[in-house]
């Protein structure tokens, strides 16, 4: 009975294990092929292998100017949804009454059942040139602000998107720590501030990661928004791939870009590891 | 260094519940062990947290060194405090968990080093400086705690059940050890528990609570010779309650259990009409046979062998019952079911209880 267990598990992840092969390395690596082919071999009978599209990325500036842009508005989108999300999954992880609880988290979460879109227009509505808040200030006697159409506007909109990922991570984290932990602390002298850095805060560094890394994800790979946010003023990366893809219907550069894109995660997620473990003196996360 | 604590009249009640805490009075005095004692719920915790500054009290004063502290943050009390789970920081090494407090003093680098040593000799721990909490045992754990409450020179130190974790053995070296330091250091020290026997042979003095009131606080002789009610009576130790009617017997009075069953009083109670009074069953002497200056006979029920002592189930006149616990002096096997035997008591042991 007890050797059926193992077995049982293994097949009960035999599931997951078939949806990532096919829908996760199976893409991953027919990009890779791709960005090391003339062209895609499906339509056109005599592709040959060629680094060219690598070279492209690196012999041209823009490439360069295009991947920092959508590097910084990720730190930008994860350093904002951290430094508004970590108070409120404070709040939410200690509260005491039941129903703020549950208020709070409809807070959060109420707006994740809008669409993305949906919410972007609503940004529109509001920031744009001709927007609610440029009558406003108008109507006041002040001059116009761009407020979209530019890396503001975008990391807004990133921001209102993905802060309930930030701050669902970071809530379910906190709550997991001992809230006597913080209480010895002031105990022993430290004031709540000071029991928040030694203990809470440094208790906190996993969520922190996971929260930072999975908006840094999501936002460096975000399509819509910086579409409709920067109105093709802003060129980032996923905004460049589909125009690769769809206007210049080059494949094996648009993979190519993806290769990046892909890389530059694994690199900055590593990285960060890196440095949060080595602040926080646990080297038992990674 | 130790401080005087006073409670006056402080109540607790949480959001809308009931009271937690019931306009307790009490007043702990430098150097005490003092213990709170009581069963689950009763309160211990919530004041011990108010003491320390953890909870508010709805109601009332805590005085500490005659100064009005209610309403002091806890950072600013100067009291060690050693939790039930320890709460030692899991992110920290032993030397950097006992070291905190001296630390959030702004202590030199050199002393603390040094007191932190002295402080992990002194519970035993030296050559444990640079493990995890999560790496020790839990009596190591609970050392380390006990450490970093120490280290501080706290004018009062707070433990809420701290030996609550631990097997028997390593609890009663605890216990002892606890005893010693608090001793060496004179320390006042709070000491909550649920378990009567710890409270009984560490305090100096302690406070049994029932549903957020005190019930009684004494020394732990007086907890036990003399409880003041009959919640006290029954719970710390093995006890026979009776309850009667006080009825005049010669010269003095005597309380009317049935009509089968009177027993002499010592003096006249405060109160009249029913009554209840307690007899610790090994204040008894228990003799086989009868005997007319016995106070009442009866009948062995059942007799159970404990090694140092018998403890024998008595069937008394009129339906009643009394456990008698009776010293293996070495002259056999204990009495038989249905053997009749004599009782006798002094009448002081007999002692009255409010209800
Ligand atoms: N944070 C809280 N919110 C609401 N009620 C509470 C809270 N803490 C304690 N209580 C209630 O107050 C009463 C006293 O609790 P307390 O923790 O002081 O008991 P205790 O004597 O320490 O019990 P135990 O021996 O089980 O630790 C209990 O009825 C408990 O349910
Ligand atoms: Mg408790």
């Amino acid at each position: 009975m007890s050797r059926a267990v193992p077995n049982l598990m293994g097949l009960a992840l035999l599931p997951s294990a078939l949806f990532f092969a096919l829908f996760f390395f199976l893409p991953i690596g027919l990009m890779a092929v791709m960005s090391f082919l003339t062209g895609n071999p499906v339509v056109m009978p005599n592709v040959v292998a060629t680094t060219r599209h690598y070279e492209r990325i690196l012999e041209d500036p823009f490439y360069f100017e295009v991947m920092w842009t959508t590097v910084r508005i990720g730190l930008w989108t994860t350093a904002i949804t951290l430094l508004l999300g970590y108070p409120l999954a404070h709040l939410m992880a200690r509260v005491k009454s039941r129903s703020l609880h549950a208020l709070l988290l409809m807070a959060v979460l109420m707006p994740m059942l809008t669409g993305i879109v949906v919410r972007t227009f609503a940004w529109m509505a509001l920031l744009s040139d001709k927007g609610v808040v440029n009558q406003l200030l108008q109507g006041l006697g002040f001059a116009p602000m761009q407020l979209m159409y530019n890396e503001f506007g975008i990391v807004l909109g990133l921001v209102h998107i993905y802060l309930p990922f930030m701050i669902l991570t970071l809530t379910g984290v906190i709550g997991r720590i001992d809230e006597r932990l913080e209480q010895a602390a002031q105990n022993l002298g430290a004031s709540p501030i000071r029991a928040f850095v030694e203990v809470t805060l440094p208790l906190s560094v996993p969520g922190i990661l996971a929260g930072s890394l999975l908006v840094f994800a999501l936002a460096i790979s975000a399509y819509v928004t910086p579409i409709l946010m920067g109105g093709f003023q802003i060129m980032t990366l996923p905004i460049l791939i589909y125009q690769q893809i769809s206007a210049n219907f080059n494949i094996g550069f648009a993979a190519a870009l993806g290769m990046v894109l892909l890389a530059l995660s694994l690199v900055l997620v590593v990285a960060y590891n890196h440095i949060l473990a080595a602040l926080s003196g646990q080297r038992d996360l990674q | 260094m130790s401080a005087r604590i006073e409670l006056s009249a402080v109540s607790k009640s949480y959001d809308g519940g009931a009271r937690a805490v019931d306009a307790i009075d009490m007043t702990i005095e430098p150097g005490e062990f003092f213990s709170l004692l009581g069963p689950s719920g009763c309160g211990k915790t919530t004041t011990l947290r108010m003491i320390a500054g953890f909870e508010t009290p709805t109601d009332g004063v805590i005085r500490v060194g005659g100064a009005d502290i209610t309403r002091v943050p806890a950072h600013k009390r100067d009291m060690g405090m050693v939790f039930q789970n320890y709460a030692l920081f899991p992110h920290r090494t032993v030397r950097e968990n006992v070291a905190f407090g001296l630390r959030m003093r702004g202590m030199a680098r050199a002393a603390i080093a040094r007191k932190v040593d002295e402080a992990l000799a002194m519970v035993a721990l030296t050559g444990f400086e640079d493990r995890r909490p999560g790496q020790l045992s839990g009596g190591q754990q609970q050392r380390v705690a006990l450490a970093r409450a120490i280290v501080i020179q706290p004018r009062v130190l707070l433990c809420d059940e701290p030996l609550g974790a631990l097997d028997k053995k390593l609890r009663q070296s605890m216990q002892f050890e606890l005893k010693q330091l608090q001793k060496t250091l004179g320390v006042t020290l709070v000491f909550v528990t649920h378990d009567q026997e710890e409270a009984l042979a560490m305090s100096d003095r302690i406070a049994v609570l029932n549903g957020g009131k005190v019930e009684q606080v004494g020394t732990p002789v007086e907890i036990y010779d003399r409880p003041a009610t009959r919640f006290v009576a029954d719970f710390i130790g093995d006890t026979n309650l009776f309850r009667g009617e006080i009825v005049p017997a010669g010269a003095g009075v005597a309380l009317k259990v049935s009509p089968e069953l009177v027993l002499p009083l010592p003096a006249a109670p405060a109160a009249s009409g029913l009554v209840s009074v307690a007899l610790r069953p090994e204040k008894v002497r228990l003799a086989a046979g009868t005997d007319a200056n016995a106070i009442t006979p009866g009948t062995v029920e059942s007799a159970n062998f404990q090694g140092g002592h018998v403890l024998y189930r008595v069937a008394l006149p009129g339906n009643r019952h009394l456990l008698v616990q009776s010293r293996n002096d070495g002259s056999g096997a204990p009495l038989p079911a249905g053997a009749p035997v004599s009782l006798s008591w002094a009448p002081a042991d007999l002692v009255i209880l409010k209800d």
